[in-house]
């Protein structure tokens, strides 16, 4: 019986203030009762109150820096996208200056060495360096006066008398004239 | 006792496939050509190709050119760059094909290059082709492998997602000389377009 009672009262409270809050809602509440009837326009007694100054920004311009950003306006579709990508001037040119050395029948391009030649060379060049490193023993003992390579068989020529000659111990190759 | 295991085994399994084939049957046509037996990770379709044998020819067919169908998957690479190598060679004879990319720069102008050299060895020991440099690249393209994904990091905390990107390659070599593709001009097509528009006839007229 209690909680019935209770149950009761606690609905009727409910009810009531939904009706206020729908009341106001409305706008058909007795607040015009409470309302002052009279407003005189005289001067204010308070300084005037300036409103507040716009949020400051959060660092250094970086909000304003977003809005004038340049941004894509619209999505670029496909076809666009593939027009662009697939241009002739975009595509790769096929190069029209290989040709086939005539030393080696590896391909080259016309205004560049031969690779297979080039490493031919390098090797040689190596032993060579490696001799010379050898003669000389150690670092910064390069002697003051012309090289010259010599091969097997070969005497150093007159005009070479005063240059430090270096000796391979092969035959000359083709290549070295 | 085993015996009679795997009996009871394989019932239950010929009952399962049973059932399976009913639900099957059951299902629509349209419904069946949704169904993905193997997943694009899986199947290797290209390799799977060289494997098709025809029929043996007539006397009076002409000859069948001999294809190879040759891939490499994931190549550390991107394949919209793998691409301008693939349309740079597509139609050339072999040779052509790897004297262009052997100078050309690019790093999957190298990676190309091997597919092409081992595709070219194939064709002379597993399919019948007579001369290495009687072949020519009927099919080039590349194609999106797997990604991994990465986070890429960004100003004030945000970050994106970056991707690790990996391609597949795929080249058919044909045997024969690389077909000639006829240019037309400017002129010709302007002459077709005309010659269209005087062949045109009123129908049902008098």
């Amino acid at each position: 019986m209690m909680n019935l009672t209770a149950f009761v009262h606690s609905l009727r409270c409910s009810l009531l203030h939904i009706e206020s809050r729908l009341l106001q809602a409305s706008g058909l509440t007795l607040d015009k009762q409470l309302a002052p009837s009279l407003a005189v326009n005289g001067p204010s007694l308070l300084p005037p109150v300036d409103m507040e100054d716009e949020p400051e920004e959060q660092s250094a311009g970086l909000t304003d820096g977003i809005l004038w950003m340049a941004v894509p306006k619209k999505r670029r579709t496909i076809e666009i996208n593939r027009t662009r990508r697939r241009d002739e001037n975009n595509l790769l040119k096929v190069k029209n200056n290989i040709e086939p050395c005539t030393e080696c029948g590896h391909l080259k391009q016309k205004h560049i060495m031969c690779g297979f030649c080039y490493a031919k060379v390098c090797k040689e060049t190596a032993l060579i360096r490696q001799q010379i490193t050898a003669m000389e023993g150690g670092p910064l003992r390069a002697p003051a006066v012309e090289t010259v390579v010599v091969y097997e068989g070969e005497t150093p020529s007159e005009l070479d008398k005063d240059k430090r000659i270096v000796e391979r111990g092969r035959k000359r190759p083709a290549w070295f004239s | 006792m085993a015996t009679a295991m795997t009996g009871h085994g394989m019932a239950f399994i010929r009952n399962l496939s049973g059932v399976l084939h009913s639900r099957l049957q059951v299902l629509h046509p349209q419904q069946l050509a949704c169904l993905h037996t193997s997943t694009p990770l899986e199947s290797k379709n290209w390799e799977r190709s060289n494997l098709k044998v025809y029929p043996p020819q007539g006397i009076d067919e002409d000859r069948r050119p001999a294809e190879v169908h040759h891939s490499r998957r994931q190549i550390k690479y991107s394949k919209d760059k793998m691409w301008y190598l693939a349309k740079m060679i597509r139609g050339m004879s072999i040779d052509e094909a790897i004297a262009q990319l052997s100078f050309n720069d690019k790093k999957g102008a190298k990676i190309m290059k091997e597919v092409l050299e081992e595709a070219q060895e194939m064709a002379v020991k597993n399919h019948n082709v007579e001369y290495k440099s009687n072949l020519y690249v009927a099919e080039s393209f590349s194609g999106k492998g797997m990604y991994l994904k990465r986070i890429r990091y960004h100003a004030r905390g945000r970050f994106g997602v970056m991707d690790k990107v990996n391609c597949h390659y795929f080249v058919k070599l044909v045997e024969g000389s690389p077909p000639k593709i006829e240019e037309k001009t400017s002129f010709d097509q302007a002459k077709e377009y005309v010659q269209s528009l005087k062949d045109r006839t009123i129908i049902h007229s008098l």
